[in-house]
């Protein structure tokens, strides 16, 4: 087992002190970070590149495609596979498909967003690095982070730590992994 | 405000929730209503047991209070969760206060509701009928029955709520995580969490799910709450047979869902010290305002009913009148007070910041759209169509305790919820704060 270097981990004491480090890090060259906040920050993300559109997109398509199997499920087992005919009327009793076919396509809208969601996030991970950063556990109370991957095409440690330093952070971490 | 004052409040926010003064009131209430649910536990064994043949429910009366309260819980549960997914999507400041608690109710409430149809089929255990799967017997389930469409409903309901509940929830979790003090809270906790991270990633992406998981909410609690009034519309009882059903139940079922909320923002102001600055006046004045403007749409809608069965043939007149003043007249008339008269004391302002009035209102109008829903289910059908089967129905013994049981389930896991997760969203209270500072 060795210990190998993950980054440079900064910590900040505002969300604006965030916002700076993150726009000057851009600004350096620097590709592979990734902030920690304890509510979400639009403009970080906007600084990051987050693109989320791919969310709604894959929720939409869920709701189409888990509404028109539900439709089709009930047409094929009414009409098709085993038609049963309850006071003459037609098989193919649309009306009568509908409520299972909207609140099936909400399950699979909600169902998707949520699952989309923790695909891209590569949640549930319970062990991860950051996690060994001191005073870390304050990222989800009121202080602000900022991680520059070591495997940044730029990445020297040394550059990073004065680029945040300059930038009011007020604890610098050299955050190492045990491969 | 600067950096170090929303520190601070953040840090209030999360002590409340986990508050170590809960008090002889909490466990006083808990031991309450954990006693309603063994009667509940003990009331479902005697019913699996003997069948539903111990409810007073017989012909004309196919349908009694286990209908009724089924239809009065999804209402309350609709009404909750609609309100809660339009504030989300509105990102309205009365989220930060309300949408935790009101996402918790909403999850009760189904799965209370969920207990009445589930055993009003009498072989409780073979309720998998109704899912499509390939059963050796090679039948499929009538899709054209209602019954079919209840399991759908339910069951979305109850994965679609939970979800909208979980979602918001997740960045809490992980702050109670972080904060735990032992380290089977932080297991617990971090488990449910699933490794948040509070990375600015996590959060749009958390941003965007939560969203779309409350738009799902708003088309799926409109259809619930209508499908449930197909199932009374699509039969042949005079007053049910109606296309003005479903507005009936989606109009009383939010005044209902209202109640609730207002019920338990002025419990929780009432009992757990400190949280008013969290549920603030405003908050309790807007909810009150909404519920004011319910109640009053809810009176058009009940005079609408009167109206078109005053338009519609001798057998509509015939069974409205049976209803406005029949046997069961008292049912229609509490209603009505309780549902449209109680809340125009919302009319005054002190009244709406009043915790008491906010209480006592509170009930009034969830017990008012309770007549109603058994004014609707046990008026309508005492009159069938053979005068020989008119015959008058009361509740029996073991149908009140089920009802009452579901109403200890309900408190049981609300006094639970309120001592063991956050009832107001700390992460919402960090960005409003931030949002406001930075303004």
């Amino acid at each position: 087992m060795s210990r190998s270097d993950y980054g440079i981990v900064a910590e900040f004491a505002s969300a604006n002190g965030l916002l700076a480090a993150t726009r000057a890090a851009r600004d350096a060259g620097y590709r592979r970070l990734d902030a920690f906040a304890p509510f979400p920050l639009a403009d970080v993300s906007v600084v990051l590149g987050h693109r989320t559109a791919v969310v709604p997109l894959i929720a939409a398509t869920a709701a189409v495609v888990g509404g028109g199997l539900s439709y089709l499920a009930q047409y094929w087992m009414n009409a098709v596979d085993y038609p049963l005919n309850v006071g003459g009327r037609p098989l193919h009793s649309w009306p009568a498909f509908i409520p299972a076919t909207i609140i099936v396509s909400a399950l699979w809208l909600a169902a998707a967003a949520f699952l989309t969601m923790l695909f891209k996030c590569g949640l549930p991970r319970f062990s991860h690095p950051m996690f060994d950063v001191p005073g870390f556990e304050r990222a989800s109370d009121e202080r602000f982070f900022l991680w520059v991957s070591s495997e940044d095409p730029a990445y020297e440690p040394r550059d990073v730590a004065a680029l945040l330093q300059r930038q009011g952070a007020v604890a610098i971490t050299r955050l190492e992994v045990t491969r | 405000m600067t950096d170090s004052r929303v520190e601070r409040s953040a840090t209030e926010a999360a002590r409340i929730p986990l508050s170590p003064r809960y008090g002889r009131g909490w466990l006083a209430a808990l031991i309450a209503s954990v006693l309603m649910v063994l009667v509940l536990a003990y009331v479902i064994a005697e019913l699996v047991v003997a069948g539903i043949g111990i409810w007073g429910t017989n012909i004309p009366f196919v349908w009694g209070f286990d209908l009724s309260n089924y239809v009065w819980w999804i209402g309350l549960a609709n009404g909750c969760s609609l309100f809660a997914a339009i504030l989300v999507l509105r990102r309205h400041s009365l989220r930060t206060a309300i949408n935790r608690f009101a996402e918790g109710l909403a999850l009760f409430a189904v799965i209370c509701a969920a207990i009445f149809p589930l055993f009003h089929l009498g072989r409780p255990w073979l309720f998998y009928w109704t899912f499509p799967y390939p059963a050796t017997f090679q039948v499929w389930p009538q899709f054209r029955s209602p019954l079919t469409w209840d399991f759908w409903a339910i069951i979305t309901h109850l994965i679609v709520t939970t979800m909208l509940w979980y979602v918001g929830l997740l960045p809490d979790l992980a702050t109670l995580r972080d904060r735990a003090r032992t380290p089977v809270a932080r297991r617990v906790f971090g488990s449910f969490a699933l490794g948040w991270r509070s990375s600015v990633r996590h959060w749009a992406f958390h941003q965007r799910a939560y969203r779309l998981v409350a738009i799902a909410v708003i088309p799926l609690a409109l259809v619930i709450q209508s499908t449930v009034a197909f199932e009374f519309a699509i039969t042949l009882v005079p007053s049910w047979h109606e296309t003005r059903l479903p507005l009936h139940y989606v109009v009383s079922g939010l005044e209902s869902g209202l109640g609730l909320i207002l019920l338990a923002a002025a419990a929780l102001r009432g009992s757990l010290r400190g949280i008013d600055r969290f549920i603030d006046d405003e908050d309790m004045n807007l909810i009150g305002k909404l519920l004011l403007a319910n109640a009053l749409v809810a009176c058009l809608v009940y005079a609408g009913e009167v109206a078109s069965a005053l338009l519609a043939g001798p057998l509509m007149v015939e069974a409205i009148l049976n209803r406005l003043v029949g046997h069961y007249a008292g049912l229609y008339w509490g209603a009505i007070a309780l549902s449209v008269l109680l809340p125009q004391a919302l009319w005054s302002s002190r009244m709406r910041r009043s915790n008491p009035a906010g209480i006592l209102i509170g009930l009034g109008v969830i017990a008012g759209i309770w007549l109603d829903r058994l004014s609707i289910i046990v008026g309508g059908m005492q009159r069938d169509y053979l005068p020989s089967t008119w015959r008058i129905y009361a509740p029996t013994q073991p149908e009140w305790a089920l009802f009452l049981g579901s109403i200890g389930l309900f408190a049981a896991m609300f006094l639970l919820l309120m001592r063991f997760l956050p009832v107001v969203s700390m992460s919402e209270t960090r960005h409003d704060e931030y949002r406001e500072a930075s303004s």
